[in-house]
């Protein structure tokens, strides 16, 4: 395969006919050396899901270039962004696969309006500790509670405290990626704010929590 | 597929298939707490959303396999690669296609 610089590329996939057919061809086939470095660990290499999950992936690649072509501004190779359009694609889909069915963490409130948070407290710390730490823990919770609204506590708890990807989580929560990341930030910040004005930086509480265990 | 792959294959994908209470269990409780509070402590006022870092993340793997110092070129876009565990898996990726396959 002839090696193209990123103006030949734009130009033979905006050419139409044999020459844009060829630079798709070209484009594909550098796409699937690339995919495995996504699916790696994921799923079986080799495997007829791999083979259709790449091949899947590489289409829809194509079509997101050709859509977006318009948008490259040559501040990279152009077959990175083409490569970081699939890695996109393809993570996006193995993460839904992984995670479609696992339903978001809910957050219960118990007689005592401590939330689930509360139930965190289980380590095995000294009393004075254990004291210590029990306090903070209704403290964050209170701020918690108070602070923010009812999808930022379920998103805070999905993604920063249980892991799930944003994408699966926005999703679940009916939104999208960016605007997820978005209501966490504000939530952090708020956090972190009110934590301020009490008083408390996050280092500080966090040290009462890494007390325990040592 | 002989044998002790579809057996790898089943148990590999067994494990992977997380639940909500499995990932309590293994991560620790304590642990959970502490990755809010660490996510906090890294707060910014200022932070790029994921579509802003999908728009550079080409360059930016480019320039951080090229053995650049990123955290200073682009210090907004390695914040938010350590905040979003989407983002930096999708970088890591990038980068080792653009370090082997590129």
């Amino acid at each position: 395969m002839e090696k193209r610089t990123n103006e030949e590329w734009i130009a033979g996939l905006r050419a139409g006919g044999d020459q844009q057919a060829q630079a798709l061809e070209d484009l594909r086939a550098i796409i699937l050396r690339g995919l495995p470095y996504a699916i790696a660990g994921k799923i079986a290499p080799n495997s007829l899901e791999s083979e259709a999950l790449t091949e899947d992936v590489a289409q829809e690649t194509l079509l997101s270039v050709l859509k977006y072509l318009d948008t490259f501004e040559g501040r990279s190779q152009f077959t990175t962004w083409a490569h970081k359009i699939a890695v996109r694609a393809a993570l996006t889909e193995l993460r839904r696969r992984r995670w479609r069915e696992v339903p978001l963490p809910e957050m219960e409130m118990n007689e005592d309006g401590d939330s689930s948070y509360r139930e965190l407290a289980d380590d095995q710390p000294s009393p004075e500790e254990q004291s210590e730490r029990k306090d903070m823990m209704k403290r964050v919770n209170r701020i918690i509670m108070e602070e923010l609204t009812e999808k930022q506590r379920q998103a805070m708890m999905a993604v920063a405290m249980h892991g799930f990807p944003l994408e699966e989580a926005a999703q679940k929560l009916g939104t999208n990626r960016n605007t997820l990341y978005k209501l966490m930030h504000d939530a952090r910040l708020k956090l972190k704010k009110r934590l301020e004005k009490e008083g408390m930086t996050p280092q500080q509480v966090l040290s009462v929590f890494e007390q325990v265990g040592k | 597929m002989n044998f002790k792959q579809k057996l790898q294959r089943l148990f590999g994908l067994k494990k992977q298939k997380p639940s909500s209470s499995e990932s309590m269990m293994q991560s620790g409780k304590s642990e959970m707490m502490q990755k809010m509070l660490t996510m906090l402590s890294k707060t910014q006022e200022v932070e790029m959303t994921c579509d802003d870092v999908f728009a550079v993340l080409d360059q930016f793997a480019e320039l951080a396999a090229r053995g650049e110092d990123v955290s200073k070129l682009m210090p907004l876009v390695k914040h938010h690669i350590d905040m979003c565990a989407d983002c930096l898996e999708e970088y890591r990726v990038l980068e080792s296609i653009v370090l082997n396959a590129a």
